[in-house]
């Protein structure tokens, strides 16, 4: 599952800074190449796609002939993840570099020693704020190295607004759907009222998710205490979205076999659009030509995914797996990746670079993806506090939510269930 | 014992003493030689993972963090108290029973049929195990969509007839038949091939014997085969309970995320214990359950071993 | 019992004459139901990406088949003759272990008396009953300590005898093989090993056959431990076909294409092993 946080406005003030660290991000790769002999292999572990070329990885051997890298790719998340987890209980085993995933970053950051402090002068300031202390243990140790991150957006079908008699340019549409999220569902109303057949969003569980990740201690204190069952802000948004979706929504919970087929058959009109998700909507449904994008999100931003690599200790060549993660994840690197598989870059000097200011993606009728995602990257402002429990207490009320959706039951007995579900997470 | 060592005494008067020895050592240590390489395996890479299992199920456990303190019967206390646990194990039992009973039945009718004098043997016979070949992400995707709730492949054939589609993910029980249906998928034609072996060694002359002796073909298949087919029923019976009890790859693969349900409708036992360990981290509480479920397993097992002993010799008995 | 159904109709004897056209038409139902999935498979794997989510998908197959395949073949990641080659190391030395261990030690518990037999058996069969998800760490830090992981090693080593085939030789044996046979044998003066080779494993042969496609298939197909404790560079098949769902949007065209290519090999041994195996289990019933 997917579930995330956002983006902090660092990158407002990143500019001047920006070059330098594209400068020195480059540095780093170009002289170590001279700095040992010694011919190692290095691992490196990811999931879905995180843009690594071959291509790529043979610059890095290029630059540094005595480092071989081989890349082990996981097909999804979950794999990957019951993958490190089995080696981190093992003791041995993981690659040199792992990708981690920013759901499971939590749990590992209470395990600070079993990885190598990754931060570097080099890095320092790299990303933005929240993007660096959802990777940094409580006694200040950088774990993870961000990757990309999933600043959102919204995606819809042009067609069905048109049917609906709504506008359907993005400019008009961006217009439309700026504010809250009141204002998001009475555009939704207004489009349900029109009856075109197709829903408004496609499901309560994706809708809170954007939701949550605008809150800055929604689940856990600080300290890690799960507030999730007395907090009223949770309550509250689980009730609002369920009300709204019994009329808004297709009920379609995100990731199933019906979810995609209902992409392609035109069963919901917009969705929350994290930058990564173009390519499955791509992917989904290659033959629909009204995708667009929207330039907004209710209350502003969120991010949603995201990740990081990892040097985990028990490697044998940390130093070195060291410097080629913080190549990795630097600016020019990240532009490749985002050329690659589209993943969004977390860098904050990455966003001045012209191949990502003028990016354009045919598929959304040529939506500028690229300044699209960089505005909605600084509308991110809160930096939502994800602790060991997170992704657990989030589960827990996203069951909650389609109990709710597929009518199994109504939303006060679903709630008394998730009260009683995280009490059984202690 | 007593008939060989009585043969070797007879014979023993002709033979020079050493090579008496080496025959009564013959005799008596070559059994557990065959069976030796399967306890020495499982010495090696079967044990430890027995014993580590067991010892971790008595401490708090974090997977990555390590072993914590000794609490002794804690977590299986713990895991006794919960809800979860109860519901985890009817649900295993219900699909264990749409699926077992099931699938063998229709194991022994396709035995049964693949039996007789067929044209094209090897044909049917091969052709029942395809099912198995089926690599687990084909079945997965395809059981995914036939079992889609909305644009599934069987709620939009209902649909044709103007039958309302069927809530193969929120109600309980039709999660269960389809979870059971996958499982039958994949088993009864292995199952099938298994009792076939079983019936093609039963003497012939049984049953031209009782054809004679004018038996129909289900008196020949309820007093010949069902009792010769003992050991081999016997097998199929056990490890369709031990692999039913533990049925983990199709629960997982039955939604897209592999928890057992929003409403815990397809929560088995083994994925309970997958969610503890792996989402919660939990190893020590993962562990217990896996004890416990070791346990169950063993209880039914042994169940199951009396159940059918009798009805098979009662059968044989009987005819 | 529900078993009688379909025997009802059959008046004539087993052995004598051919089977009813309802037979073969209830065979048919069978054998529609098990080709199905690998149907609909080629279906997918011979259309493109759009092909999986298509509501009005044709049911005659598309024409990429070829084309899938071989950017399948093509892609550097799978590494596809490589791990080709793995999966048909570590299947046929499996199969062949798992073959004969097992016969040995069913011919043993099933004819062979001995002090504790009982008890071993069961033993061997509860080993069976212990949950293998939890397995997998302990087994993990043992491969580890050995030094075999990234190595075939490490796949075919633990699966070198299975509690299933020792039960399932022993069941065979102790209902084909006549106590008679295994008394002849050592009245004739054959040693123990020589009674197993010349009198248990024949009547074996038919099980022995089967269990070897069953350990050949099941360890083709095996993806967990593998995918565990293999890595990109020395991966079996399942594990290399695994990296072509590594993407935000799987095309699944292309997955069940290499599916479909994996599936290949295992049913050009049932082509060849076919006729074998069935030749084998009537051989076995006449000398039973």
């Amino acid at each position: 599952m997917k579930l995330s946080r956002r983006t902090t406005a660092v990158a407002a003030i990143a500019g001047a800074a920006a070059f330098a660290l594209i400068a020195t991000g480059c540095s780093a790769g170009g002289s170590t190449a001279s700095d040992s002999s010694k011919p190692i292999t290095l691992t490196l572990a990811t999931f879905n796609n995180f843009g690594y070329s071959d291509a790529l990885l043979a610059e890095y051997h290029t630059l540094n002939p005595n480092v071989t890298v081989v890349q082990n790719k996981a097909a999804t998340s979950d794999a990957a993840q019951t993958n490190m987890f089995t080696k981190l209980a093992a003791g041995s085993g993981l690659g040199d570099i792992e990708a981690v995933d920013v759901d499971w970053m939590p749990k590992l950051r209470q395990y600070g020693a079993k990885f190598v402090d990754l931060a570097a002068a080099d890095n320092k300031g790299r990303y933005a704020g929240w993007k660096t202390s959802a990777a940094t243990t409580t006694d200040g140790k950088l774990i993870g190295l961000g990757t990309d991150i999933g600043p959102e957006a919204i995606c819809y079908r042009s067609d069905l607004l048109a049917k609906a008699g709504l506008p359907t340019d993005p400019d008009a549409v961006t217009k439309l759907l700026t504010g809250d999220w009141d204002n998001y569902y009475k555009v939704g109303a207004t489009f349900a009222a029109a009856k075109t057949g197709a829903a408004w969003f496609d499901s309560a569980g994706a809708t809170f998710q954007g939701l949550a990740n605008q809150y800055q201690n929604f689940f856990e204190k600080k300290d890690g205490t799960v507030i999730a069952t007395t907090n009223p802000d949770v309550k509250a948004s689980f009730t609002k979205v369920l009300a709204e979706s019994a009329t808004l929504s297709s009920h379609l919970t995100q990731w199933s076999p019906d979810w995609s087929a209902g992409q392609a058959n035109g069963a919901y009109a917009t969705m929350l659009c994290p930058a990564w998700m173009l390519g499955v909507i791509q992917g989904n449904t290659p033959k629909v030509t009204d995708w667009k994008i929207a330039n907004a999100f209710p209350d502003g931003g969120g991010n949603w995914g995201g990740s990081y690599l990892t040097v985990p200790t028990q490697g044998k060549n940390t130093e070195a797996a060291k410097k080629f993660a913080n190549w990795l994840t630097a600016p020019a690197q990240q532009i490749a990746a985002f050329k690659t598989a589209g993943n969004f870059p977390s860098q904050v000097a990455a966003y001045s670079n012209k191949d990502l200011t003028s990016a354009t993606n045919a598929f959304f009728n040529n939506a500028s993806i690229g300044q699209i995602y960089i505005d909605r990257s600084k509308a991110v402002t809160i930096t939502p506090f994800k602790g060991v429990k997170y992704a657990a207490v989030m589960k827990v009320v996203q069951d909650g939510l389609t109990r709710v959706e597929t009518g199994t039951q109504s939303i006060d007995q679903s709630w008394t269930q998730v009260v009683s579900d995280i009490k059984a997470l202690a | 014992m007593t008939v060989s060592t009585l043969r070797m005494a007879v014979r023993s008067p002709r033979r020079i003493a050493l090579s008496q020895k080496l025959g009564r050592w013959d005799i008596r240590f070559s059994p557990y030689l065959y069976i030796s390489p399967f306890f020495i395996l499982f010495g090696i890479v079967g044990l430890f993972p027995l014993l580590y299992t067991g010892w971790v199920s008595l401490h708090a456990w974090d997977l990555i963090g390590g072993q914590g303190k000794f609490v002794g019967a804690d977590n299986f206390a713990w895991i006794l108290q919960q809800q979860k646990f109860w519901l985890a194990l009817r649900n295993t039992f219900s699909i264990f029973l749409l699926s077992a009973v099931p699938q063998i039945v229709i194991a022994l009718i396709i035995a049964a049929v693949l039996d007789q004098n067929l044209r094209g043997r090897t044909f049917w016979r091969m052709g029942v195990l395809l099912p198995y070949i089926v690599m687990p992400v084909a079945v997965a995707l395809i059981f995914g969509n036939m079992y889609g709730d909305k644009y599934g492949l069987i709620n939009t054939l209902l649909g044709h007839f103007g039958i309302p589609g069927i809530q193969w993910h929120s109600d309980p029980l039709a999660s269960q038949f389809a979870i059971a249906t996958m499982v039958n998928f994949r088993w009864t034609g292995y199952n099938a091939l298994i009792l076939l072996a079983g019936m093609q060694a039963i003497p012939r002359d049984y049953y031209e014997a009782a054809t004679i002796d004018g038996a129909g073909a289900i008196r020949r298949f309820f007093s010949i085969t069902i009792p010769q087919l003992r050991p081999t029923l016997i097998f199929v019976i056990i490890t369709a309970t031990i692999g039913g009890l533990q049925i983990f790859d199709e629960p997982k693969l039955f939604d897209q995320y592999g928890t057992g349900g929003a409403n815990s409708q397809w929560l088995t036992l083994t994925i309970y214990l997958y969610n503890l360990g792996w989402g919660q981290l939990n190893f020590g509480r993962a562990a217990a359950v896996a004890w416990l479920l070791f346990l169950v397993i063993v209880l039914i097992g042994l169940v199951n071993l009396g159940i059918t002993r009798r009805i098979a010799s009662n059968e044989g008995r009987n005819s | 019992m529900t078993v009688s159904a379909p025997l009802r109709r059959r008046r004539r004897t087993l052995t004598i004459g051919r089977p009813s056209p309802i037979v073969y038409a209830f065979l048919a139902v069978v054998m529609v139901a098990s080709v199905f999935p690998l149907y609909w498979s080629f279906l997918i794997g011979s259309g493109d990406s759009s092909t999986v989510n298509d509501p009005n998908m044709s049911w005659l197959p598309g024409g990429n088949f070829l084309a899938n395949a071989s950017s399948v073949i093509g892609n550097e990641s799978v590494n596809f003759w490589k791990s080709l080659g793995n999966s048909v190391i570590v299947s046929t030395v499996v199969s062949a272990s798992v073959v004969f261990f097992s016969t040995l030690a069913g011919y043993s518990f099933a004819k062979l008396r001995f002090r504790a037999k009982k008890g071993l058996l069961v033993f061997v069969i509860a080993t069976t009953a212990v949950p293998t998800q939890l397995g997998v760490v302990p087994l993990f830090i043992a491969m580890s300590a050995f030094g075999w992981t990234g190595t075939l090693g490490a796949v075919i080593v633990p699966a070198l005898v299975s509690a299933f085939g020792v039960f399932w030789m022993t069941q065979y044996i102790s209902q084909a093989l006549p106590d008679e046979l295994v008394e002849a044998g050592r009245i004739d003066g054959a040693n123990m090993f020589q009674t197993f080779w010349y009198i248990g494993l024949p009547s074996a042969r038919p099980a022995a056959a089967m269990l070897a496609l069953f350990t050949f298939i099941t360890t083709w197909t095996n993806f967990f431990w593998p995918f565990i404790v293999l890595n990109a560079t020395n991966p079996t098949l399942p594990v290399s076909l695994a990296t072509l769902q590594a993407n935000y949007f799987v095309d699944y065209s292309i997955v069940l294409a290499g599916v479909l290519l994996a599936t290949l090999p295992l049913i050009a041994l049932f082509v060849l092993a076919g006729r074998q195996l069935v030749a084998g289990i009537m051989q076995g019933a006449v000398k039973g």
